[in-house]
C-alpha cells in the first residue's frame, strides 16, 4: 500500500488528501496535513474517490473515443486518430466557413487541473483564434471576479482561509459554509470559539446561523438593499474609518449620496428586517478590530450580483478591513478549481494571469510566446451567452471540456433547443453526461488521480496533485492537455508537451503573478499563494499590503447601486420563490459523486424540495411525499422536505439531481455585467401527487431508463 | 460506568460525515465492499431540530431500558457498554420503543446461507442495531476521527471525572466571585 498526496477534487477549500493505493487501485483516503484542512476532511474528501473504479452507479466512465457520424445516430467507438481527424476537420471547416468566433470552448473548473486549462485557452486563442472560452465561474463567482476586479483590482479572496479563525468578526452573507465548504465552516467555528462575533445574512436558518450573534433573515432578493442600509448606518453614525477612506479609497461622495436614502427604516419593507437589528449588526462589524466578509452563491447568483459584490467590497473598504491579516473580502469559490480555471485565463476577457485581452502589450507577449501573429483583442462570449448566440446563428460549434451544461445551466429547455442547432458538439470528459449524450465527438480523458496537476484553492493557493494510479488497462484515455495538443496539431499548430510541468513552466514564464510558483515549492504539502512574482518569494497570504490596491489609481473604489427586484414575480399561479442550493454530499453535475457508493447512498434521486411547514399545509404537501414542482419553463418531480429552517414563501432545491433537475425550472435572467444567471429566484408552484405509489414507480422508471441509456451509449 | 460517544451540538455543522463513517464501519451483509441503500445503516443519525443540529446515538445507559425490555436476552452489558447479541434478536422492536433517545433501530439483513445449502439463501434476519462503540475496531469508534469539526467525543470514566472536576472548579469560582450575603 502506498500513499499518494493529492488535493480533493470537490470544493475550493483545497484539502490535501492521502490516497491509499494498492495494486494500481485507490482503496481509501485519509486527511493529509494541508495548509487549509490541517488533516481534516469532510464526507466528500473521505468517500469521494470510488468513482475511479467505474462503479456505474450513476453513469459509466468514458473509455474510448467516440464519434456520431449522423445526428440522431448512435455513437461509434473509433481510434484516437480517427476521432481527432473527424473532430479537427469539422472544426476547421466551421472556422473557415463562419470564422473563428463561430466556435465556443470551455475550460473545466473540475478535476483536470490548471495545466490543461492553460492549454485549452491556448488552443482557443492561438489555434482557433477566438476569445470564446469560458468556465463555470460565469455561473458561480463571476460577479465576485468582475466586482472585485473593479473595486480592488483583484477578483479573488483578499485573505486566506486560515486567517478566518483569527478574525474578530465574520459577516457571512449568502454563504452556507456547512454545505458548501465544511472545512471552511470549521474555521468559522474556530473563530467563534476564539471569541469572534458572527453575523449571518441569509433567508434560511443555515447551520452558521446557529452560532450567529446576530442573524438577519432577509427576504430573498433584497441583498442590495441590505448592503446599502449597512453603508447608510456606517456613514450616518460616523462608524467608518475616515483616515482609510480619505487616503486609500475614491468615490466616497457619490457612494454617500447613493446610500443616503437607504436607511434601515426605508429598506425594512424590502428586506423584511427590523431596522434596529440591521443597525446592531453593522455596528458590530464596524466595531471589531478585524472583520472578514464571506459570501457565496447567495450573493452572486442574482440578476443584481456584481453591484452587491462591489457593495460588500465597499463595506470592507470604508471600515478599513483590507490590507492586513485577518480581514478582507472572501468570495469562497465553489468548485475545486474554479479559481484555477480563472487564473489560467479560461475566461473570455482575460489571458492567463489576468491580463486583459484588450491589453495590446499583453497580447503581443502571448502571441510571441505562442508563435502566432496575433491574439484576438475582442472579448469573447460567456457561457451564458451560448444558447442565445447559437439561436442567433453566431455560434456553430461548441467544444465542451469537463462540464455538463445540459445539467448545470439555467432554463435547460432553452439550452437543449439551442444545442440542437449546433453543427458540431465536442465533449471531453471522464463520464457520460447529459451533454455527452448528444455530442458528435467524445474525447475520453484521464481522471483526477490518474494524472498530475496543480489546483488553485479558493484563497489563491497553488497546490500539487500527484498521480495515484494509471488509468485501468481497458481505458483508452488521454490527459486533457494531450487531447487539446492533438487537436492543435491536426489543425496545423505545433503543440507538444511531454508532461504537465512543462506546461506549468511555460505559464510561469508568461505571468508575473505566478512566476515564482515552481513545482518544487509546491512539492508534497507545499502551498504557494499568488501573487508569487519571483522564485524566492514565499507567496502572498493576504493582498493589498500598504493599503495599495491593484486598481489603476491604486485606490479602492467605493460603489453602491439602486436595489433592483428579482425578475420574476410570484403570483397566484406560481406563488413560491425557488432558490437553488447545494447538497453537502454531492458536487457539481454529480457525475463524479453520483458514482461514489457512500455519497450516492446518502442522497439519491429525485432529491428534495425544502418547504416551510406552513406553506406545505397551504398546498397540501406531506413530508417526504413526491411532489411536482413547476415554473413557467418546466416541471420536475422531487420529494418534499418540510423544514422550519426555510422561510415561508420560498422553496429550495439542490441542483445535483438529474431527474429532479431544478434547472428545468430556473430562469435565464442574467446580471448585466457578469452574465451570471438568477439561479436564486424564480416563481414556482408545488403540487401534491395523489397516487404516491405511481409517483415512486415513475421516479424509479425514469431513473433506471436514464441510467440504462447512458450505459448503452457508452458501450458503443 | 459505561463508556459512550456524545456530540457537542455547538460544533456540529450537520455534514453527515460521521453517518457515513459509521455505516462503513458496520457493513451489513457479506461481501459488502460498496454501500447501497440496502446496506446503509448508520447507528447515529444527524438530527436537525429547531436551532439544534447534532448526531443522536446510544448513551450506553448504565441501567438501560433496552436491556430490561428485551424479552430474548439479546441486549447485554459488555466492554463497558451495551451490546446486542444478534443471534438472539427476534426483531420484536421492544427495545426501539423503550429507548428514550431513539438510538435503537431494528433492521432486516440478509441471513447467512445454511451450510451445504444449494440455494443462496434469501432469508432475512432481524437485527437490533445501535452504537456498539465499534467494539471490533482497534482504533475505537470510527465516527470520532471522521468529524471535521471534532464535535464527537468518547466519554469514559476518566473523561467524565475530568469534566466533573472542571465544572466543580468553575462552580467554586463562580461562588467566590458572585455570592454575597
Amino acid at each position: 500500500m502506498k500513499k499518494v498526496i493529492t488535493v480533493c477534487p470537490y470544493c475550493g477549500s483545497g484539502c490535501k488528501i492521502n490516497l491509499l493505493v494498492k495494486d494500481n487501485k485507490v482503496v481509501g483516503a485519509e486527511g493529509a496535513n494541508g495548509v487549509t484542512n490541517q488533516g481534516e476532511l469532510c464526507l466528500k474528501g473521505y468517500y469521494g474517490w470510488d468513482f475511479l473504479n467505474d462503479t456505474k452507479l450513476l453513469t459509466p466512465r468514458l473509455k474510448q473515443p467516440m464519434i456520431r457520424r449522423q445526428r440522431g445516430g448512435d455513437l461509434e467507438a473509433v481510434s484516437w486518430d480517427e476521432a481527432i481527424e473527424f473532430a479537427s476537420s469539422r472544426l476547421k471547416a466551421i472556422k473557415e466557413k463562419y470564422g473563428p468566433d463561430s466556435i465556443m470552448l470551455t475550460g473545466s473548473s473540475r478535476g483536470t487541473g490548471n495545466e490543461s486549462n492553460y492549454v485549452a485557452q491556448k488552443f482557443a486563442r492561438a489555434v482557433i483564434g477566438t476569445n470564446n472560452i469560458d468556465c463555470c465561474a460565469r455561473v458561480c463567482h463571476g460577479p465576485s471576479v468582475a466586482g472585485l476586479m473593479t473595486t480592488l483590482g483583484n477578483g479573488a479572496m483578499s485573505n486566506s482561509i486560515c486567517e478566518i479563525e483569527d478574525t474578530k468578526c465574520i459577516l457571512v452573507f449568502g454563504y452556507n459554509a456547512a454545505d458548501s465548504h465544511p472545512i471552511v465552516a470549521r474555521r468559522i467555528l474556530k473563530a467563534k470559539e476564539k471569541g469572534a462575533k458572527i453575523i449571518v445574512c441569509d433567508p434560511r436558518y443555515i447551520e452558521t446561523a446557529r452560532l450567529a450573534d446576530i442573524f438577519l433573515p432577509l427576504k430573498n432578493g433584497s441583498n442590495m438593499a441590505l448592503v446599502n442600509a449597512f453603508a447608510n448606518v456606517l456613514i450616518q453614525e460616523g462608524l467608518f474609518d475616515k483616515e482609510f477612506v480619505a487616503n486609500y479609497s475614491e468615490g466616497f461622495e457619490e457612494y454617500k449620496a447613493m446610500v443616503a436614502k437607504y436607511t434601515p427604516e426605508y429598506t425594512a419593507e424590502i428586506t423584511g428586517l427590523d431596522p434596529e437589528l440591521v443597525r446592531q449588526a453593522i455596528r458590530m462589524y464596524a466595531g471589531a478590530e478585524t472583520a472578514t466578509i464571506l459570501w457565496g452563491m447567495g450573493v452572486t447568483q442574482w440578476g443584481q450580483a456584481v453591484d452587491v459584490v462591489k457593495g460588500l467590497s465597499s463595506l470592507a473598504t470604508i471600515t478599513g478591513n483590507l490590507g492586513k491579516p485577518n480581514v478582507g473580502v472572501g468570495p469562497v469559490r465553489g468548485q475545486n478549481n474554479v479559481q484555477g480555471a480563472c487564473d489560467m485565463g479560461t475566461l473570455p476577457n482575460t489571458l492567463p494571469g489576468y491580463y486583459y485581452v484588450t491589453d495590446a502589450a499583453a497580447r503581443e507577449k502571448f502571441a510571441k510566446a505562442w508563435g502566432v501573429a496575433s491574439i484576438p483583442s475582442e472579448k469573447g462570449y460567456g457561457l451564458t451567452d451560448v444558447p442565445h448566440k447559437i439561436l442567433e446563428g453566431k455560434i456553430k460549434a461548441n467544444y465542451v471540456f469537463g462540464e455538463d451544461p445540459l445539467q448545470t445551466e439555467p432554463e435547460l429547455s432553452l439550452v437543449r433547443k439551442a444545442f440542437a442547432e449546433l453543427e458540431l458538439i465536442i465533449v471531453q470528459d471522464i463520464f457520460m453526461t447529459k451533454t455527452a449524450m448528444i455530442a458528435d465527438v467524445i474525447f475520453p480523458a484521464t481522471s483526477w488521480g490518474e494524472h498530475e496537476n496543480v489546483f488553485s484553492s479558493a484563497d489563491r493557493g497553488f497546490q500539487r496533485c500527484y498521480k495515484a494510479i494509471d488509468p485501468p488497462a481497458d481505458h483508452n484515455v488521454k490527459d486533457d492537455w494531450e487531447i487539446h495538443s492533438m487537436m492543435a496539431r491536426a489543425m496545423g499548430y505545433p503543440m507538444k508537451y511531454n508532461n504537465a510541468q512543462e506546461i506549468w513552466d511555460e505559464l510561469r514564464g508568461l505571468c508575473d503573478l505566478y512566476a515564482g510558483a515552481t513545482y518544487e515549492k509546491m512539492a508534497d504539502l507545499g502551498y504557494v499563494q499568488w501573487p508569487c512574482p519571483t522564485e524566492d518569494h514565499p507567496g502572498t497570504p493576504w493582498l493589498y499590503e500598504g493599503k495599495k490596491f491593484d486598481t489603476p489609481t491604486g485606490k479602492a473604489l467605493l460603489f453602491a447601486a439602486e436595489w433592483r427586484a428579482p425578475l420574476e414575480k410570484v403570483d397566484a399561479d406560481y406563488p413560491l420563490g425557488l432558490c437553488t442550493v447545494r447538497e453537502v454530499g454531492h458536487y457539481s453535475c454529480r457525475s463524479m459523486t453520483g458514482n461514489c457508493s457512500a455519497l450516492q447512498t446518502l442522497a439519491d434521486e429525485p432529491g428534495f424540495v425544502q418547504v416551510h411547514p406552513e406553506d406545505a399545509k397551504k398546498f397540501g404537501i406531506k413530508d417526504q411525499s413526491l411532489v411536482w414542482v413547476s415554473s413557467r419553463r418546466g416541471k420536475v418531480i422531487t420529494r418534499a422536505n418540510l423544514n422550519n429552517r426555510v422561510n415561508q414563501g420560498a422553496v429550495y432545491m439542490t441542483y445535483q439531481w438529474w431527474i429532479g433537475a431544478c434547472n428545468e425550472l430556473t430562469v435565464d435572467h442574467l446580471d448585466p455585467i457578469s452574465k451570471t444567471p438568477e439561479y436564486k429566484y424564480c416563481a414556482v408552484k408545488v403540487e401534491a401527487i395523489a397516487d404516491q405509489s405511481w409517483a415512486e414507480n415513475y421516479v424509479q422508471t425514469e431513473y433506471s431508463k436514464m441510467k440504462a441509456d447512458m450505459r448503452k451509449a457508452a458501450l458503443a | 460506568m459505561n463508556r459512550f460517544v456524545i456530540a457537542e451540538a455547538s460544533k456540529c455543522i450537520g455534514c453527515r460525515t460521521c453517518e457515513i463513517a459509521c455505516a462503513m464501519a458496520h457493513p451489513v451483509g457479506k461481501g459488502a465492499d460498496m454501500l447501497s441503500p440496502q446496506n446503509f445503516s448508520p447507528r447515529l443519525t444527524i438530527v436537525r431540530a429547531g436551532t439544534i443540529t447534532t448526531p443522536i446515538l446510544c448513551r450506553q445507559c448504565d441501567d438501560a431500558p433496552c436491556v430490561r425490555a428485551c424479552p430474548s436476552g439479546a441486549i447485554i452489558y459488555g466492554q463497558d457498554s451495551v451490546q446486542v447479541l444478534q443471534e438472539r434478536c427476534v426483531g420484536c422492536k421492544t427495545c426501539v420503543v423503550a429507548c428514550p433517545y431513539g438510538a435503537m433501530t431494528v433492521v432486516s439483513v440478509p441471513a447467512a446461507g445454511q451450510a451445504g445449502s444449494m440455494l443462496v439463501s434469501q432469508k432475512m434476519k432481524s437485527e437490533a442495531q445501535k452504537c456498539d462503540l465499534c467494539s471490533d475496531r482497534a482504533e475505537g469508534p470510527a465516527c470520532i476521527p471522521s468529524c471535521p469539526t471534532k464535535a464527537l467525543h468518547l466519554v469514559d470514566k476518566e473523561a467524565m471525572a475530568a469534566s466533573l472536576r472542571k465544572r466543580q472548579e468553575q462552580a467554586a469560582l463562580n461562588l467566590a466571585t458572585n455570592l454575597q450575603f
